[in-house]
């Protein structure tokens, strides 16, 4: 074993998207759910091989090109879940929606392996390499209902924008190439030992590296394209596609950007960028969807909102905050879109605000259950919402942004707004015409209910989780 | 008692109990409404004859918080950590003796989702005595900010017409104001491990924490401006008239009682105590809204034609007066805001359920519609006008106790705002007594109108218990107060100590140092 564990993780994804893919293929019978199978094992083996890389000395791969140290092994851990996540809602929902439930599988599992290679390679051509996978899958992905144009429309304007960022990403990298004289993500930093500032290509390279992410996690001023694309994708991707990209870019993000920060010319030049950025997208995502009828598209912009808060913990220097913050809104984003998928039972793929009338009447359960995700992710205790919100926005406080969150807290204040009302329209408005949940769905039902449990685990008591973060960090 | 309490955690028990009822109660089926609201009122029942233990083992002699129990939980300083002191523990007792009350009162008033109603009922006593008993920080803000979800859904699904709107005025309006005191948490969570290299969040440590005098000023208004919002004092109380007119009776009760003195509790155990300079500071002005707000909400009270909003509005007008004692900073105010408190609690409390058992029976709130009410039903004329006399001052009951302590330590801190807080003697009378001629005294309205029938054994049972206190705690205050003197003492002590602290600790600052008590607040 030994230092083959970093690429196991890897290769059982791989392996796993491989085996759904076949099975699809070979199989007779459509609409059959088998390929979920290989899928599941795969990604278990996966945060299994994870977790047994876990150690002092992290397994190392291709000359350091592949390093499964604690915080890779936490993130690794965490696409796993979330990888489970998606491919049980997708179990029924696929069926429903006359989509090749192999076909689905596959490409979340390469965008997983993608997002596993963003999180654990400290080489800029791998972590490249890692976002491409994951965002040509995630392209797939989005256009897979090929009847639905909302669908299409939302692929191809993915796919244009992620090349944009893409092509971005390339001239950064060959500009801080020249510079630094190397691909590790933190050369740069060495380009000018000891001197005042860094060198001036490397600083263009490393602001259209900034630039692509931002793209690809959907920042502001960089994410015009996340609602029409997290609208318009089918509902098990856009729980997938609000996630995944962001924690493996956001990782990315903070391995660069620490020892950045932690260099006072090279915070003298990022830190208020990222301020801004993070203090736009949090503004730009919550004021959006105040204004939005449509309850999956109202995620779309809560969703961008989220990725300003964990910017937020990014430029504040709070590694454990972050991935805190990333296991919370695994939960309670990839909750609050089953319990859409469950309402999407007879067809209402997006459903309207008006839909939900009275859903707290005709289905306590379910209703309860989107209530508990929307206050959590409003940042109500004794949620994982706000328990995240505690230990990033304390962090930046602490690291002196105070500006940062207070701007924070009354973005999170505007938030409230909007789930609330969510909330409003379920409980205290009564509607014959609302729409009823699917009930025949167990595997999208567990996959709620353990949302839930780490909703309210994660805000009650954190312990274990809690710990092993902090250690990852030390 | 005291091997009693020795193993038992009293105090978690006290605290928790409600939320074991509401797991419990979410289980049960919908359907079996007796049942749902048998074990919701045993649940609270239970909860307050635990609360009576805890009254029944406090010593007070210290003034120190009893019954701590501490409990490492989230580490870096947010831990599990409680206890009652003499501040704290009359505000737990209330919130323990009005919950059955209010829950035995909705048994007609609501008929429609009961189980969920209950669930709430439970989840909002469990955050108010949560609130009340903190002695951490991280926990304080978590039931704070907790309680606000029960309150919303039951103002928001058993309230009246507008109660979308006023349920989410009411939670946005509280949040504003507590998020910006979550920013000084944080802020204060940093200072602490920046003087002392330790994580701490115990209210206790948090008081030592030396901070410059700019920072303390801005501290204080973030913690000031949640607690202000809360109580609510002028001019941040336009949500409390929409709140209180459209929420259901237990939810109204709940509300003025004991939420309310949630803002004013803030002020004396965090806002005052962590920040003494600059509270010195902003006393005389925060004093000034204080009494602004007193005669402000008896005018308004004059004008109402609803008896919801009128008693809504004389919630304004005593809050105004409780926080004027509070911001006087002397012994009698001090302890006078206390007892007043629970006054208010007790006497509103009473008079919400008064005006719900009116509206059960007419289905209309307003003055104008109703006249003569005292001839069909004598004994609730006679419930009603002890509840209103108890909150206009009358010597013998409570109110009049409370205010006449309030009053003398307004006065030895300021002789102009101490005779204007008098105006709320007068003004409450006013209309209060006005409010009662109208309504039970006169010709009846509708002769022929049969649904004026007096109180049953259930409503008896909501009232009576609270008129009793009313007349104990005005006839026998010290029973009370006597627990009350030495956390006061200790409270007002550590006031001065800190901000003479803050003297030293700031004086090596180029502004110079801040500024101490003003004249006027000896003991």
């Amino acid at each position: 074993m030994g230092t083959t564990l970093a690429l196991a993780p890897l290769v059982s994804v791989t392996a796993g998207a491989l085996a759904a893919l076949l099975l699809e293929a070979f199989l007779r019978r459509k609409g059959s759910e088998i390929p979920a199978l290989p899928a599941v094992a795969s990604l278990l083996a996966a945060g299994a091989f994870a977790v047994l890389a876990w150690g002092d000395v992290p397994p190392v791969l291709f000359g350091g090109r592949l390093v499964l140290d604690p915080p890779a092994v936490l993130l690794t851990g965490l696409l796993a879940v979330l990888g489970v996540f998606v491919v049980l809602m997708s179990l029924r929902y696929a069926g429903r929606r006359g989509l090749d439930l192999g076909q689905l599988c596959g490409l979340l599992l390469l965008a997983v392996a993608g997002a596993m290679i963003m999180v654990s390679s400290p080489d800029w051509l791998a972590v490249f390499l890692g976002l491409e996978v994951l965002s040509v899958a995630c392209y797939a992905l989005t256009g897979l209902e090929r009847n639905d144009p909302a669908s299409s429309e939302a692929a191809a304007k993915y796919f244009l924008m992620g090349s944009f960022a893409g092509a971005f990403f390339v001239f950064g990298l060959a500009l801080l190439y020249g510079a630094a004289g190397s691909l590790e993500l933190t050369a740069a930093l060495r380009s000018v030992p000891g001197g005042p500032s860094l060198a001036p290509a490397a600083v263009i390279g490393l602001a259209l590296i900034l630039t692509a992410f931002f793209f690809k996690i959907a920042i502001a001023p960089f994410h015009m394209w996340a609602p029409d694309v997290y609208e318009g994708a089918p509902t098990p991707v856009t729980a997938f596609l609000t996630i995944a990209p962001k924690a493996a870019g956001l990782a990315v993000l903070f391995r660069v950007l620490r020892p950045l920060l932690e260099q006072e010319a090279a915070a003298d030049m990022f830190a208020p960028a990222l301020s801004v950025a993070a203090v736009l997208t949090m503004f730009a995502g919550n004021l959006a969807a105040l204004r939005q009828k449509s309850v999956k598209r109202m995620l779309a912009y809560s969703s961008i909102a989220h990725s300003g808060y964990l910017l937020v913990a990014v430029v504040a220097g709070d590694g454990p905050g972050l991935v805190f913050y990333l296991a919370a809104y695994l939960f309670m984003n990839a909750g609050a879109f089953g319990v859409l998928i469950a309402l999407a039972g007879d067809g209402t793929e997006r459903p309207s605000l008006e839909d939900l009338a009275g859903l707290g009447r005709r289905d306590p359960w379910l209703a309860a259950a989107l209530a508990a995700f929307l206050f959590s992710l409003a940042g109500f205790p004794p949620s994982a919402g706000f328990l995240a919100k505690f230990y990033v926005f304390g962090a930046a406080v602490r690291e002196g942004h105070l500006l940062l969150a207070v701007a924070g807290v009354v973005a999170s204040l505007v938030s409230v707004a909007y789930y609330l009302r969510v909330v409003v329209v379920m409980y205290m408005k009564d509607g014959e015409t609302g729409i009823d949940a699917e009930r025949d769905d167990p595997a999208l039902y567990l996959v709620v209910f353990l949302c839930l449990f780490g909703v309210v685990q994660l805000g009650i008591w954190p312990g274990n989780l809690l710990t092993v973060i902090r250690l990852a960090f030390n | 008692m005291t091997a009693l309490t020795q193993d038992l955690p009293l105090l978690s028990l006290v605290a928790f109990l409600p939320l074991a009822g509401a797991v419990l109660l979410v289980f049960m089926p919908a359907g079996s409404v007796r049942a749902i609201r048998a074990a919701a009122l045993a649940v609270s029942l239970l909860t307050f004859a635990l609360t009576l233990l805890l009254f029944a083992g406090f010593d007070g002699g210290s003034g120190l918080p009893e019954f701590v129990e501490r409990a490492s939980w989230l580490g870096r300083g947010m831990d599990y950590h409680v206890g009652v002191d003499g501040i704290s523990l009359f505000l737990v007792l209330l919130a323990a003796f009005l919950t059955p009350l209010a829950l035995l009162s909705s048994w007609r008033a609501v008929e429609e989702r009961v189980k969920e109603f209950s669930v709430f009922m439970l989840l909002l006593q469990t955050g108010m005595i949560g609130v009340f008993v903190s002695l951490n920080l991280f926990l304080f803000y978590v039931f704070w900010e907790a309680m606000l979800v029960p309150m919303y859904f039951l103002i928001g699904i058993w309230g009246g017409r507008r109660r979308v709107y006023a349920t989410t005025k009411f939670v946005l309006f509280t949040m504003f104001g507590s998020l910006l005191m979550l920013v000084a948490i944080f802020v204060l969570h940093a200072a602490h491990f920046r003087a002392t290299g330790t994580y701490s969040l115990t209210i206790a440590d948090l008081a030592a924490v030396p901070f410059a005098p700019g920072a303390e000023t801005w501290l204080f208004l973030a913690f000031g401006l949640a607690f202000a919002i809360k109580v609510p004092l002028f001019p941040l109380h336009t949500w409390l008239p929409d709140a209180h007119v459209e929420a259901p009776t237990a939810g109204s009760v709940l509300l003025a009682a004991v939420l309310l003195k949630m803002g004013a509790y803030g002020f004396l155990r965090l806002g005052l105590p962590l920040f003494p300079g600059a509270a010195a500071a902003f006393s005389p002005a925060l004093s000034v809204l204080a009494v602004a707000g007193i005669v402000y909400g008896g005018l308004m009270a004059l004008v109402q034609k609803d008896m919801k909003s009128l008693v809504a509005y004389s919630s304004v007008s005593h809050m105004g007066l409780v926080m004027l004692a509070v911001f006087s900073l002397n012994f009698e105010a001090t302890e006078g805001a206390l007892y007043q408190m629970l006054n208010h609690g007790l006497s509103t409390g009473a008079l919400f359920l008064a005006v719900g058992i009116l509206y059960e029976r007419t289905h209309t709130r307003l003055i104008a519609d109703y006249g003569g009410a005292a001839a069909r039903m004598p004994v609730f004329a006679g419930l009603f006008l002890v509840s209103m006399l108890s909150s206009a001052g009358l010597p013998g009951l409570n109110g009049f106790v409370g205010e006449v302590l309030c009053f003398f330590g307004a006065f030895a801190a300021n002789k102009t705002l101490g005779i204007l807080s008098v105006s709320t003697a007068v003004l409450s009378a006013a209309y209060l007594l006005w409010l009662f001629r109208r309504v039970m005294h006169g010709p009846l309205k509708d002769p022929g109108d049969g649904r004026l029938h007096d109180l049953g054994a259930r409503e008896l049972a909501c009232l009576v218990p609270i008129v009793v206190l009313i007349v104990y705690m005005g006839l026998f205050p010290g029973t009370f107060l006597r627990k009350m003197d030495a956390a006061v003492s200790r409270y007002l002590e550590s006031l001065r100590r800190t901000s003479a602290a803050s003297l030293v600790l700031t004086a090596p600052a180029p502004t110079g140092p801040a500024p101490g008590l003003p004249g006027g607040t000896e003991l």
